[in-house]
């Protein structure tokens, strides 16, 4: 299935940079609302220290010392990872249909990666020294603790992300910088550094290879590796060893990206008039990739749920039974349930589909991941292998200064798009002009 | 694996050239002193003249010359000495005495020139006949190299009566429902009504996860004894150690401590290494039991080296703290006779094991090598925490630290502690 869109002009492509509205101004005022939130309860935290959270030590202090924070990072690594495997998909495997989303994507994983890293930033009781603490014992400490494989590796994605993305819109801006605002000029200048049109053939080169490195990256070693290593080689919670939280993890990972991606493609489709420039068969295509993501995550929760009860070890079965216990566990699995199943009946009979369903299941995807990762965390911290804390059964509701820093980052995404997309082109040049011009001479 | 800053000694000079190059310090200096501190272990040269014979440099290098020795009598040294003395009087004197960090940062700057001089540092000197390899020993041997703190544990001796959680808390000025040791009371299958207890401290685990995921390698286990400890200088309060211990025995510290530095004396904080791992931690970073490495270190007096508050408060002789790589060691010496009082009848079934004791160490399945052992009944599965005849409250401690952080949390202006 592919899709011809080279008819649309590069105007409708500069669109968002060349039009101002009140729509605009709104999605602005919510974006740095969410921020302003979510900034006032971080303040209390900086001031006060992480009591302010509903965090408390597991053990005999009858709580979770990690929780929404923690979830959340995972969640949001897990949306950054569609981008750019969407966009190397693009680029080395021919995908041309989701070629019009693919920077779309690419911009996500760069604003979700920042979320998760704040995340981290928000989580220690002391971020004051993440830079003297962290970088003096990396060279010693990479090799033995799974939270430095987790740093490294998420920094090098990130790098490999920036780099990707700064190599593919010298193209753009070099062709459409007539249409561009003067204001950023000296911005421009430093994103033209050196540019001349004969690097094209050489950058088509470069990023081809940074997309290999990356599609290989992402899914073996971010969520299909270190981020559930995290949790799958400790010795001390039941619900957490095994080997199968790698694949457990990229399933998640890989529907909340796609879920990612819908939102923000159908936002600007929207606000923009960019039916043609984002058609139908895209968000086709996605919710079908959406719905065999979601097969392989609900999947791979019913190996974890049937080891976990039948005849396993006490204390595995007894988290188990906890896991599914929990009615927040089920509304998890249902709104992803709801999502495969829309996504296959549209593919079955195609008037089904809708955008706007489609939007809406995506948005519960990304809620039940989030609620799956939160629970993942916090329900196996409640359940031990040294069950006699039993005694003390944690509960655990993250508080306000917790929640805000969730709105806190959807906010910095959402002001991330509205700012960027006033800076440069969202969709590639590629989309709309099928080769690469002639190098002229 | 241990996290320890110091290389082992050795011979191999070319390499010991090369990793105090990679320092800011003085190589030749550095070198110099180790292949001295050699002699001193081999008693070719005397501790005092090592110490004069290099006093000047190290404080040319280093502003100050903490290496730990004793020193003759005043009265007695040659005048010579007494100019020693008076130029560390000086030295000491250029320093703030209330600033507590810039004392601090001071001692750090005497572990670093200690790590520097990696060849056969002073502190190696003094103690390299029995210089430990950072793993604390081997885990299973009660004989090995090195001192290696541990504990046994008599459960069948424990009344459940908390003094040891009492004597912690007040000994380490640890924050409400930080329960550095905390003894639990709980009734298992199969043996009705009957309540047992088990008194639970940090491990010290030969091979602790915690140190292992630590991201800073500010939880490390200290190479000269096998305590694992945290350098609240370093932490970054990530939590890893704690959600990787399976034991539970990390408290992390989320607001003000209910005892502030002003009232913590730095002997109880600053361990022979000059890092800050003693008493209760500083907000936002992780604690847990250090085995009293103040005591450990001399600081509260040669008689309480080799004791821990817990075992002191211990009416009932149920905790034992001693070195395991010594056999006549309390732990040691107790399990023995203990063992002893059970003999087994082997006259008819010579492969018998020597006795009858059941000794156990907590979750030794998980591999972590843990350097506290139990007598008694190890807790089943099935195990259930019930409620012990003297009350948490009535001891004035708090069992659930969740309710103080919650009081915490809910109150908006300072003031609240946890």
């Amino acid at each position: 299935m592919s899709v011809d869109v080279s008819g649309v002009d590069r105007e409708t492509l500069v669109r968002p940079i060349q039009t101002f509205s009140k729509r605009y101004l709104a999605a602005l005022a919510v974006g740095l609302g969410l921020i302003g939130v979510w900034l006032a309860f971080y303040l209390q935290q900086l001031q006060h220290g992480l009591i302010v959270t509903n965090l408390s030590d597991w053990g005999s202090g009858g709580g979770v010392p990690w929780g929404l924070y923690i979830g959340a990072f995972i969640w949001w690594v897990g949306i950054a990872h569609g981008g750019i495997i969407l966009s190397a998909a693009v680029r080395l495997l021919g995908m041309d249909t989701y070629q019009p989303v693919a920077r779309l994507a690419e911009l996500l994983t760069i604003a979700a990666l920042t979320c998760a890293g704040l995340f981290i930033l928000i989580h220690v009781g002391r971020p004051d020294r993440l830079v003297t603490s962290v970088v003096p014992a990396w060279p010693t400490r990479v090799q033995w603790s799974p939270l430095m494989w987790d740093v490294t590796v998420i920094t090098a994605y990130f790098v490999l992300t920036a780099t990707y993305l700064a190599l593919t819109i010298r193209y753009d801006i070099h062709r459409l910088r007539d249409r561009l605002p003067n204001l950023l000029d000296p911005l421009y200048d430093v994103l033209m550094i050196g540019y001349s049109e004969k690097e094209d053939e050489v950058v088509e080169r470069m990023v081809w290879w940074i997309a290999f490195a990356i599609i290989i990256m992402a899914p073996l070693l971010l969520h299909g590796g270190v981020i559930p290593w995290l949790f799958a080689l400790l010795p001390s919670m039941a619900g957490w060893a095994g080997g199968v939280q790698g694949p457990s993890f990229l399933s998640i990972a890989l529907t909340s990206a796609v879920s990612g991606i819908i939102i923000v493609a159908a936002a600007f489709r929207t606000a923009y008039g960019w039916e043609e420039l984002i058609p139908d068969a895209v968000f086709r295509g996605l919710s079908q990739w959406l719905g065999f993501f979601s097969l392989i995550f609900l999947w791979l929760q019913l190996q974890q749920v049937i080891t976990g009860i039948f005849a396993a070890p006490t204390t595995l079965q007894h988290a188990t039974e906890v896991k599914i216990a929990t009615p927040l566990y089920w509304v998890a699995i249902g709104l992803v349930a709801l999502a495969m199943l829309y996504a296959f009946a549209a593919s079955l009979r195609p008037e089904l589909f809708s955008i706007r369903t489609m939007v809406a299941l995506s948005v519960g995807v990304l809620a039940g991941t989030l609620a799956e990762k939160v629970l993942f965390v916090v329900e196996g911290l409640q359940h031990a292998h040294f069950a006699l804390y039993d005694g003390v059964p944690g509960a655990y509701v993250p508080s306000p200064t917790e929640l805000s820093a969730l709105l806190g980052t959807i906010g910095i995404v959402v002001l991330f798009f509205l700012v960027v997309s006033k800076v440069i082109p969202v969709v590639e040049l590629h989309a709309i002009e099928d080769d690469h011009e002639e190098v002229s001479p | 694996m241990s996290t320890d800053e110091s290389p082992p000694p050795g011979d191999d000079e070319e390499r010991y050239r090369r990793l105090l190059d990679e320092t800011e310090h003085d190589t030749e200096l550095g070198l110099e002193m180790g292949r001295d501190a050699q002699r001193v272990s081999a008693g070719e040269l005397s501790e005092l003249e090592f110490y004069r014979r290099y006093h000047d440099r190290i404080v040319e290098e280093f502003d100050i010359d903490d290496r730990e020795i004793d020193l003759p009598d005043p009265d007695e040294a040659e005048p010579d000495d007494v100019g020693f003395l008076d130029r560390i009087g000086s030295a000491l004197e250029g320093i703030d005495p209330d600033g507590e960090e810039s004392r601090r940062s001071v001692m750090k700057k005497g572990a670093a020139a200690a790590g520097a001089m990696a060849v056969g540092t002073w502190g190696s000197a003094q103690t390299a006949a029995g210089q430990d390899d950072g793993h604390g020993g081997g885990a299973g041997a009660d004989e090995g190299d090195g001192t290696r703190w541990g504990m046994t544990i008599n459960l069948n001796n424990c009344d459940g009566c908390l003094a040891c959680m009492v004597a912690c808390n007040q000994e380490h000025n640890l924050s409400r429902g930080a329960n550095w040791m905390y003894v639990f009371a709980f009734e298992d299958e199969g043996q009705g009504d009957e309540t047992n207890f088990l008194p639970r401290t940090c491990q010290h685990c030969t091979d602790s996860p915690c140190t292992k995921v630590c991201p800073v390698g500010a939880r490390h286990t200290r190479s000269e004894d096998g305590l694992v400890l945290t350098d609240y200088d370093i932490c970054i309060g990530c939590r890893y150690c704690e959600v990787s211990c399976p034991y539970g025995v990390n408290y992390f510290q989320w607001g003000e401590p209910d005892v502030p530095e002003s009232e913590v004396d730095d002997a109880h904080q600053i361990d022979d290494r000059g890092r800050w791992v003693g008493s209760r931690p500083p907000e936002g970073v992780m604690g847990k039991c250090t085995f009293c490495v103040d005591r450990q270190d001399g600081q509260m007096g040669e008689e309480k080296i080799g004791t821990t508050a817990c075992e002191e408060a211990c009416a009932m002789d149920a905790i034992h703290f001693g070195d395991l790589n010594d056999s006549e060691s309390p732990p040691n010496q107790h399990l023995r006779e203990y063992r002893e009082g059970q003999e087994n009848d082997l006259s008819e079934f010579p492969n018998r094991k020597a006795h009858t004791a059941s000794t156990f160490k907590l979750m030794e399945e998980r591999g972590t090598e843990p350097n506290v052992r139990f007598v008694g009944n190890e807790p089943s599965p099935h195990a259930e925490q019930v409620e012990g005849p003297v009350a948490y409250e009535d001891m004035g401690l708090t069992d659930d630290r969740k309710e103080v952080l919650d009081e915490g949390a809910s109150a908006t202006q300072g003031g609240e502690s946890a």
